[in-house]
């Protein structure tokens, strides 16, 4: 059917570069009008909307030995030309070339697939096949995999950053991404199924689980979940996080996005669900609880103790990050009784002279210190980092001279903004920058007692939450004392004989308890 | 019986019980029940504590003995006993107790917060973003609910800590010499002390949402022993601390124990206390609210979500109304005196009656 019209006029020594170029525009021309008069209607469209793109080209050639006249079409902003020069072109050319079939016998490539389906014509096409035809052949088509792979190499992680253990991340290849998580469970039972998603995009997307340890129900949710995501063009893993949480309505991020392989492969085990998506260098892992947020994979890394502690710290200083400001107002509004008469005299002093009532005063430095974030974010690094330090000082300082907010405030707010970036997880500290606001605004309408109002209004909200139907503040509620060995404070991998309880797993146990568990006598 | 059975997903462990009882029966009560009892008793009513809390050990047994016998709530009970008509208006009344029962407990705190802290809190505007709360929580279904009783329960554990700071200046001589009061003062403060029990009736309503339900007895009689124990605890140290004649003039002795906390950032801590007991009362209304908006469900056959809203609306109604310390101590004693006849009365002569229809129907 492709070369049915004999009336356009080819070069037949098709090698020729320039040659072929003008020929290939020549004959996919005539070849498109010769379609459409067989009105084949629904073909028709991609290939008429495909010839506009000047990247499509198709060239003609006959083979030396067996003088078979053949074409290869391709995009060639998709595929590398390396590849068809040297390994396609030359084993075409110079081979006993009669059918598509022999294709797999003479190119040296692993990915060949051949079929009689012209639906598939398209997607192959696109996702950078060159297409095989010959003139004796009209309804059967060969490809060949000549994809071009452009990417940046692996580099250190740059939001999961730990001085201790792998300095791997992963990068927006698909591929590469599936590599690094594979190498570190070379096991059967490492299952990875692909999807495509979106109809522009035509991401790719992996989702990879452990049979016989992950939870059933969760693959097949996350699964349907999957399925179901109807989007023109998913350009990164956020995407799918955003569509397809439990409760998309909510501050809290429900599935956790690391660039750790090492942590991937580490919850994988556990019998989490991971899902990779192309051109994404995040990985997505659900189902999650609010306390994998505020671990660091590091932590795993450190002895117990070491790490427990530093996992206090993280709790204590989000608290207190949360907590402080409204607090402040909250006491300086309405209850300065509560202050002993000794701070209340430095608080005095450092507020005479603040026209502002301590909300306003509250909000606008917190602004202040949300606006150096932003910028220093959006700017290039070298210049955001100058503003940072230029902008907080001497806003800071200015402020306090001018007599606009107290020096107190000004310790609390800078103090709760470095202590909100102790989070681990990005998306959970934006979270935690966000989550003051409301306390404000409740400290300053019923003190105190608002304060513990907002806290009632967010216990609830989390309470409500789910990952994949799972309790989101579990260990804490419901209550599970094995789960509980791992949240503030990390016991000893010895303790850890159990997986986490929430994720339901197939197989409870990661290692035999008994034999972890014989205790020597002394001298023995 | 045509009960309509409960998702898997929807029901509580039995453990939660245990936080589930202990959160409704602590609550404003814990504010002045010393002075109260003490009014009787003196400094004997600690017994009475004791007394209370051993009868409520087999209040519960009888409690369970009617649910699993009917295979439901109270309100199974109910047509099991009288049929299904009957039934039904037996168990009107109920929706109402727990109406009064987070009227009383709102406006209660409400007062609370008048006195101590903004003597101009609007009445309207407070209950208004309580109810709102509220709403939020039973909206989540009884797993929600649960779950801010659990911290309810937990998150101000730590205050009990606090009063640690009483005991140098208490004198637990004050409550010697034990047993000079007679019988009868005994069982008056035993009377008045059953405001501050006022809760496990829950387990009548409850039971059906209970996975694994026999499991769940120990924990609610743990639940019981912990919450009589800790009254006991409190109110000795109440009566080390404050002369008798003191403690009469206090109108909520915890408040007052708290003045002489004194850290180096902190004074005045029932400022801090006041604010934590919203989280402590919080379950009790939503409670209050689930199972009353439960009930016009089942009574009326309508959705339980605007059970909801009718119990909302009637909270915002009536609470504005309520504005002296008058009407706010007769709400308070009108709500002991229905939960005691509730518990100590009705519950046994359900119970019995059970035993006799149950009787009657294997005839």
């Amino acid at each position: 059917m492709l070369l049915k019209n004999p009336t356009h006029n080819l070069s037949n020594n098709g090698n020729h570069k320039n040659n072929v170029r003008n020929d290939g525009d020549e004959s996919m021309k005539s070849w498109f009008q010769n379609k459409r008069a067989q009105g084949d209607t629904k073909q028709e469209n991609w290939i008429q909307t495909l010839a506009k793109s000047e990247d499509l080209k198709q060239t003609f050639y006959n083979n030396q030995k067996t003088n078979i006249r053949f074409s290869l079409t391709f995009l060639t902003t998709l595929v590398d030309e390396k590849i068809i020069e040297q390994s396609i072109l030359t084993s075409l050319l110079d081979n006993d070339f009669h059918s598509i079939d022999d294709l797999k016998r003479i190119v040296p490539i692993g990915d060949i697939q051949t079929c009689n389906d012209p639906s598939k014509i398209e997607e192959n096409l696109c996702n950078g096949y060159v297409l095989v035809t010959i003139e004796t052949e009209e309804q059967y088509f060969g490809f060949i995999a000549a994809k071009k792979e452009i990417g940046r190499g692996i580099t250190s992680p740059e939001v999961e950053i730990s001085v201790i253990g792998p300095k791997e991340a992963f990068v927006e290849s698909i591929a590469t991404n599936l590599n690094l998580i594979r190498r570190r469970l070379p096991v059967k039972e490492l299952i990875i199924e692909e999807f495509t998603i979106g109809s522009l995009s035509k991401t790719k997307i992996a989702f990879l689980h452990m049979e016989g340890i992950t939870n059933q129900e969760n693959v097949n949710t996350v699964r349907q979940r999957l399925k179901d995501v109807e989007f023109d063009a998913v350009t990164d893993s956020s995407y799918i996080v955003q569509i397809i949480s439990d409760n998309s309505n909510s501050p809290f991020p429900q599935l956790l996005d690391t660039e750790r392989p090492d942590r991937v492969a580490a919850v994988l085990a556990e019998g989490m669900i991971a899902i990779c998506v192309d051109g994404s260098p995040q990985v997505l892992l659900t189902p999650t609880t609010l306390v994998d947020f505020f671990s660091s994979f590091e932590d795993y890394y450190l002895n117990w103790i070491i790490a427990s502690f530093f996992r206090l710290l993280r709790v204590s200083a989000v608290t207190f990050s949360i907590m402080v400001t409204p607090l402040y107002v909250a006491v300086l509004t309405y209850h300065y009784e509560i202050i002993p008469h000794d701070l209340l005299s430095t608080l005095i002093t450092s507020r005479r002279i603040v026209p502002l009532p301590p909300v306003l005063e509250a909000i606008i430095l917190e602004l202040t210190i949300e606006l150096l974030r932003e910028a220093g974010a959006r700017l290039p690094t070298k210049v955001g980092q100058t503003i940072g330090i230029v902008g907080g000082i001497v806003i800071g300082t200015a402020s306090v001279e001018a007599g606009l907010t107290s020096n107190v405030l000004l310790i609390l707010v800078a103090l709760a903004a470095l202590a909100s970036f102790t989070t681990p997880i990005y998306k959970m500290s934006n979270t935690i920058r966000l989550l003051r606001f409301p306390f404000l605004f409740f400290a300053y309408l019923w003190g105190l007692v608002g304060i513990v109002f907002c806290l009632c209004i967010l216990l609830t909200h989390l309470i409500r939450l789910t990952s994949l139907g799972r309790p989101f503040l579990e260990p804490f509620y419901p209550t599970r004392w094995t789960d509980l060995q791992d949240s503030l404070i990390r016991f000893p991998f010895k303790e850890r004989a159990m997986r986490p309880q929430y994720l339901r797993t197939e197989k409870p146990y990661r290692y035999s308890k008994k034999k972890a568990s014989i205790k020597k006598d002394i001298d023995e | 019986m045509h009960e309509q059975t409960i998702p898997d997903r929807l029901k509580i462990s039995p453990y939660l019980i245990f936080y589930a009882i202990m959160s409704m029966q602590i609550g404003l009560g814990a504010m002045d029940f010393q002075r109260l009892i003490a009014k009787y008793a003196g400094y004997d009513a600690w017994i009475s504590i004791l007394f209370v809390g051993a009868c409520l050990h087999i209040i519960l047994w009888m409690m369970y003995k009617i649910v699993e016998t009917v295979n439901g709530d109270i309100v199974t009970a109910h047509m099991y006993v009288a049929g299904n008509y009957l039934g039904k208006v037996l168990s009107f009344p109920f929706i109402l107790y727990f109406l009064v029962h987070s009227l009383a407990t709102l406006r209660t705190f409400i007062e609370i917060i008048q006195v101590w802290i903004f003597p101009d809190l609007s009445i309207f505007w407070f209950t208004l973003g309580f109810m709102l709360l509220c709403m939020y929580i039973v909206f989540g279904g009884l797993r929600t609910v649960v779950g801010i009783s659990f911290f309810g329960l937990v998150l101000p554990a730590y205050l009990l800590l606090t009063f640690g700071f009483n005991l140098p200046y208490s004198n637990f001589g004050s409550i010697l010499p034990i047993l000079d009061h007679s019988v009868k003062d005994l069982l008056k403060s035993s009377f008045h002390m059953s405001l501050s029990f006022i809760g496990i009736e829950i387990v009548l309503f409850l039971y059906p949402f209970i996975k694994e339900p026999q499991k769940s007895k120990k924990w609610a009689h743990l639940a019981i022993l912990t919450t009589t124990l800790l009254y006991a605890v409190f109110a000795i140290m109440t009566f080390a601390y404050f002369s008798e004649g003191q403690l009469q003039k206090a109108i909520w002795p915890t408040l007052m124990m708290w003045k002489i906390l004194k850290l180096s950032f902190v004074e005045r801590f029932e400022f801090i206390g006041i604010a934590n007991w919203n989280l402590i009362i919080l379950p009790n209304v939503c409670f209050s609210i689930w199972i009353g908006s439960r009930l016009v469900k089942k009574i009326f056959n309508i959705k339980q979500k605007k059970g909801v809203y009718l119990f909302i609306i009637t909270h915002m109604a009536i609470i504005t109304f309520i504005h002296t310390r008058k009407e706010i101590s007769l709400l308070n004693s009108m709500m002991a005196k229905i939960g005691f006849a509730f518990i100590m009365l009705y519950i046994p002569l359900l119970f019995i009656a059970v035993q006799i229809a149950k009787k009657v129907k294997r005839k």
